[in-house]
């Protein structure tokens, strides 16, 4: 089954996703991996990714590096795995602003249906995002642009994944 | 009265239509400090909030004064209250306005419903 999990920062998403999928893992004897979204740009980035690596440690996690094109990392690994996708936030990031300044516009419309695909085609992937909707800051409309982008993502998986939970320091929320 | 409240862009709009038979929507303006109850919802309370901020009132207040009008009504509210303090006085003012605002309505509503990514959650009323 499908699992959407999303919240605030630093509320321990990434910790329940990841016991989540090793135990649907361990359940169904199948593959366990974990699909590292994020592409560093300096050393900020990689000593985080060093951190998240040392943590996911003794998991049993084959990572599969995919920043861009997340149906791209079916062509290396079995289907029918189970996925930790970790983020969302991070996926449309990458798809939407590049390091020279561009903006792709319809790189939301191009990741929801990525997403949905991957949902479909695999069927035992846990997604993670986060919830940036609840502050009362108005942002420029390059960044609200990002959000509705994000929240149209969230929207989709959380209606065709079979379980919806949002983690609130560390207590988790099931909406389905 | 019935209480939706959430994130932005969360479907909350769309979740009133569907699961509240909401049709007529009054959609809130930041220029304008005053409500129209004629609709079956109104729509973006947090914008009428800051029309109150800038114009010296009291979104509760008000909204107390209308408290029969209100009794049909389906309010939608943006969740504002969880981020960064804002730098503008402005939107500090609106935060804590909305606040104040939403747990009299809270409080007075049958229902309340949170929307987190299209979903509803019961928090007060039907379970």
């Amino acid at each position: 089954m499908n699992w959407f999990v999303s919240g605030g920062c630093k509320n321990g998403k990434s910790y329940f996703a990841q016991e989540q999928a090793k135990k649907m893992a361990v359940e169904k004897s199948a593959p366990l991996y974990y699909l590292a979204t994020m592409i560093p740009a300096d050393g900020e980035d990689q000593a985080r990714i060093r951190r998240h690596v040392r943590e996911r440690e003794g998991w049993g996690f084959m990572t599969i590096e995919q920043g861009r094109d997340i149906c791209g990392a079916l062509e290396k690994a079995d289907p029918t795995g189970v996925f930790l996708l970790d983020s969302v936030t991070a996926l449309l990031s990458n798809e939407m602003f590049s390091a020279s300044g561009q903006v792709d516009q319809a790189a939301p419309e191009r990741v929801r249906a990525g997403l949905l695909e991957f949902a479909e085609r695999t069927g035992n992937t846990i997604f993670v995002s986060d919830f940036i909707y609840s502050d009362a800051l108005q942002y420029d409309q390059l960044t609200e642009a990002y959000r509705k982008g994000l929240a149209d993502c969230d929207r989709a998986l959380a209606q065709v994944c079979g379980q919806v939970a949002e983690v609130c320091y560390g207590n988790r929320y099931f909406f389905k | 009265m019935k209480l939706i409240i959430g994130g932005a862009y969360q479907g909350k709009l769309d979740y009133a239509k569907e699961h509240f038979g909401v049709e007529q929507v009054f959609t809130c303006s930041r220029e304008l400090a005053e409500l129209d109850f004629s609709k079956d919802a109104i729509y973006g309370l947090e914008d009428f909030v800051l029309a109150c901020v800038r114009g010296g009132v009291e979104a509760k207040d008000y909204l107390m004064e209308n408290q029969e009008k209100l009794a049909d009504q389906v309010i939608i509210c943006t969740d504002v209250s969880q981020g960064i303090v804002p730098m503008e006085k402005e939107l500090r003012d609106m935060r804590e306005m909305t606040g104040r605002a939403m747990v009299w309505l809270a409080k007075e509503a049958d229902r309340v419903v949170r929307v987190f990514c299209g979903l509803g959650q019961e928090i007060k009323g039907k379970q």
